[in-house]
């Protein structure tokens, strides 16, 4: 597969046309294609009007947010890393991460104070090496795609619950996709299985990715040359 | 003319099915029992490229073990210098990242050290961070500023090295963040760096910090054995903007 | 030095299905073992129970019956519209796979396009199945269809079967909040894989598979309407 960049524009043309927004410079190509989706229209109503959200949507949004948080970092030190070796995975990761970083935004607006702070991670050269990188890329996103289809059901305001869906499907795309440029089947069963949170935390830890905070600060007596 | 409809039916054109379709909205009452989706509770913004280049982000990495620099990605290429695991201060250490890493079977990355780039084994790294601060210090002109991503953000008027003491020049970068100890000469704030003044037989190895002080007057000049010094005020300031890791380039 | 440090496991790659039995949609369509009469409630809401997952996690009669009413709940309203979405899908489902099925069979598809038809009809034909089994004596009747040289030139199929995936995608979408909740697990399950062939299909034809943050859900008249201008529905 290669990504036809006229057929990018166009579609970015045609779905900006629909939304009426001023068209991104030609620089941007890979951003055109990507749109806010109802960014515009959806007001941040986290439950009903005047009720606070309930403990397990919190719960659930923040177990939502740490995922998205690690797939984030993932994509974002990739592409810092600048390791990979094809264009068609830069390129993938580029969207990829501006969509995952996308997703924490949201989260963490709708959280607010109530929101976990962003991990450390270590991923121990496993950005800096396509092969590795692709593996555990696809592996994110079978992640994802199945933590979000074993909470869906757990959501209570209707609202969040939109909101999870309609993200769920797009991990569920980006789980094909990967799986296609690494030469896997992008959809290998008629059925997607969900994860439970247990499952899902157990599998991410095992990675060693999620670490702790180097320890940059001391209260110890300064000694520099003053 | 026909000529034209096989061109276009080639490319995949539309071909009508011969017969009556059936509607299936058609079915549908004027309001639909099954109620419109919910507005998404979640505002979810454009998605954005990364859009800050090589020159804005500085990557740091903390240090696992402590290591030798090679002069080039091999273990068999010569040593040029040793990182340790910890600062004088018993913080971890940590060193910045001077480009992409290399290797195949084995990775290593490019470092900066105090004289050009060396490179060690990734392992001997943890995670990456990333910050978009720089600090420029000017000796000649007595001012610290604080970039991030390009955009001047904070300066002060500093104190820098007399002339028998000077703060060295050259690039380096902030490796701790010292606060709450009972020393009322550096301030309540002070930073440590990977610069080290030329002084020789310093206890903990001469590093030059950026600190307060318990002496503003003395301010803006060349009074000290190196460190660079700011009003309190300012030192309190640059602390909540200037995160570890933060390169510093001094003039 | 180890390159890779606690890799997650990916799953283990999957051939392509049986071809089976052919019926007239070139797959082969099994109708549901029990053929059953009109049922109580209670049975009915075991049919929906059964529509959830098995292993870690699974949302048993008891936990349901224990947490008390869930959203949507049990009542008899709420599965009358789980009836009724599930048919919706089911209309979707049913096109989908005899799309795919009668394509591999015509014979005009090659290469990647013919790789992905096969396994999407596989998948269409086992969602199919699922909610039939899950619907019961409920379950609508096949609709009746014609594809034209939707099936038989390829550039057509292409751009046809991705019309068709988006628009499945966002008809679930557009549902689930309308939906109980083991019927939303059933849900989630299929447009899951839909989502993926949805990509697949872009990205064989040189699309960014996943081009948006979010999927943005379509009502049911939206679905239809755009369903009947595809003019494949022939009753």
């Amino acid at each position: 597969m290669h990504l036809d960049l006229d057929q990018l524009d166009r579609d970015a043309a045609l779905r900006e046309t629909a939304a009426g927004v001023p068209r991104e410079t030609r620089k941007d190509f890979l951003l055109g294609t990507l749109a806010g989706g109802g960014a515009a229209l959806a007001a941040l109503v986290l439950a009903e009007p005047g009720k606070a959200a309930s403990r397990t949507d919190v719960e659930i949004l923040n177990y939502a947010l740490t995922l998205e948080y690690l797939q984030a970092a993932f994509y974002t030190e990739a592409e810092r890393r600048n390791a990979l070796r094809t264009k068609l995975a830069r390129q993938t990761t580029r969207v990829l991460g501006a969509v995952e970083r996308a997703h924490v935004r949201a989260l963490r607006d709708a959280l607010g104070s109530a929101a976990v702070k962003r991990p450390f991670f270590d991923f121990g050269g496993v950005t800096e090496d396509e092969d590795a990188f692709i593996r555990t890329a696809v592996a994110f996103e079978d992640l994802g795609t199945a933590a979000y289809k074993g909470q869906a059901y757990r959501i209570d305001s209707p609202a969040l619950l939109a909101a999870a869906i309609s993200i769920h499907s797009v991990e569920a795309r980006h789980a094909a996709w990967i799986r296609y440029l690494a030469g896997a089947p992008p959809a290998s069963s008629a059925l997607d299985e969900p994860k439970s949170m247990g499952e899902v935390r157990e599998l991410v830890a095992s990675t060693g990715f999620i670490v702790e905070r180097p320890r940059t600060g001391s209260r110890a007596e300064p000694r520099f040359t003053g | 003319m026909v000529g034209a409809a096989v061109a276009v039916i080639g490319r995949g054109a539309e071909v009508p099915v011969a017969g009556v379709s059936h509607s299936l909205a058609a079915g549908l009452p004027e309001r639909d029992p099954l109620g419109p989706p919910p507005r998404s509770g979640l505002a979810i913004p454009r998605p954005r490229l990364l859009t800050s280049g090589a020159a804005e982000i500085t990557l740091w990495a903390p240090v696992r073990r402590a290591v030798a620099v090679h002069e080039a990605p091999s273990a068999r290429a010569d040593v040029t210098a040793h990182v340790p695991a910890s600062t004088p201060e018993r913080t971890t250490n940590i060193v910045v990242i001077a480009g992409s890493t290399r290797g195949e079977r084995e990775l290593w990355v490019p470092i900066r050290t105090r004289a050009a780039t060396g490179w060690v084994p990734r392992d001997a790294l943890g995670g990456y961070e990333a910050v978009e601060t720089r600090l420029l210090v000017d000796t000649a002109a007595f001012t610290a500023t604080l970039l991030r991503a390009n955009r001047v953000v904070f300066r002060a008027r500093i104190g820098v090295g007399t002339a028998a003491a000077p703060t060295p020049t050259g690039s380096f970068y902030v490796r701790n963040r010292l606060t709450r100890y009972r020393s009322a000469f550096y301030g309540p704030v002070s930073f440590g760096t990977s610069a080290r003044s030329g002084l020789t037989d310093w206890p903990a190895g001469g590093f030059v910090g950026i600190h307060g002080t318990s002496r503003p007057e003395i301010l803006p000049g060349r009074v000290s054995h190196g460190c660079i010094r700011m009003r309190n005020a300012d030192i309190l300031a640059l602390a909540r903007l200037m995160p570890v890791g933060t390169p510093v380039e001094i003039t | 030095m180890a390159i890779v440090r606690g890799i997650v496991q990916i799953e283990p790659q999957v051939g392509l299905p049986d071809a089976g039995i052919c019926s007239e949609d070139g797959l082969e369509v099994r109708r549901s073992a029990t053929v059953a009469t009109r049922t109580d409630t209670a049975a009915s809401r075991e049919r929906f129970l059964r529509l959830t997952f098995a292993g870690a996690g699974t949302l048993t009669v008891g936990a349901v019956l224990a947490a008390g009413a869930p959203r949507g709940g049990l009542s008899g309203t709420s599965q009358a519209r789980d009836v009724e979405i599930l048919n919706y899908a089911l209309v979707l489902e049913e096109l989908t796979m005899a799309f795919y099925g009668r394509a591999v069979s015509g014979g005009a598809l090659s290469g990647e396009l013919l790789e992905f038809a096969g396994v999407a009809a596989a998948h269409e034909r086992e969602h199919v199945e699922l909610l039939r089994d899950a619907l019961g004596p409920n379950a609508r009747r096949s609709p009746r269809f014609a594809f034209g040289n939707a099936i038989t030139n390829q550039a057509r199929f292409a751009r046809t079967a991705s019309e068709l995936e988006e628009l499945a995608v966002a008809a679930y979408n557009g549902q689930a909040a309308n939906l109980s909740k083991p019927a939303l697990q059933a849900a989630a399950r299929i447009v899951s894989v839909d989502a993926r062939h949805a990509a697949w299909i872009r990205a064989i034809r040189n699309r960014p598979p996943a081009s948006q943050a979010v999927d943005l859900p379509k009502t049911r008249r939206q679905v239809l309407q755009q369903l009947d201008s595809t003019g494949f529905v022939r009753g």
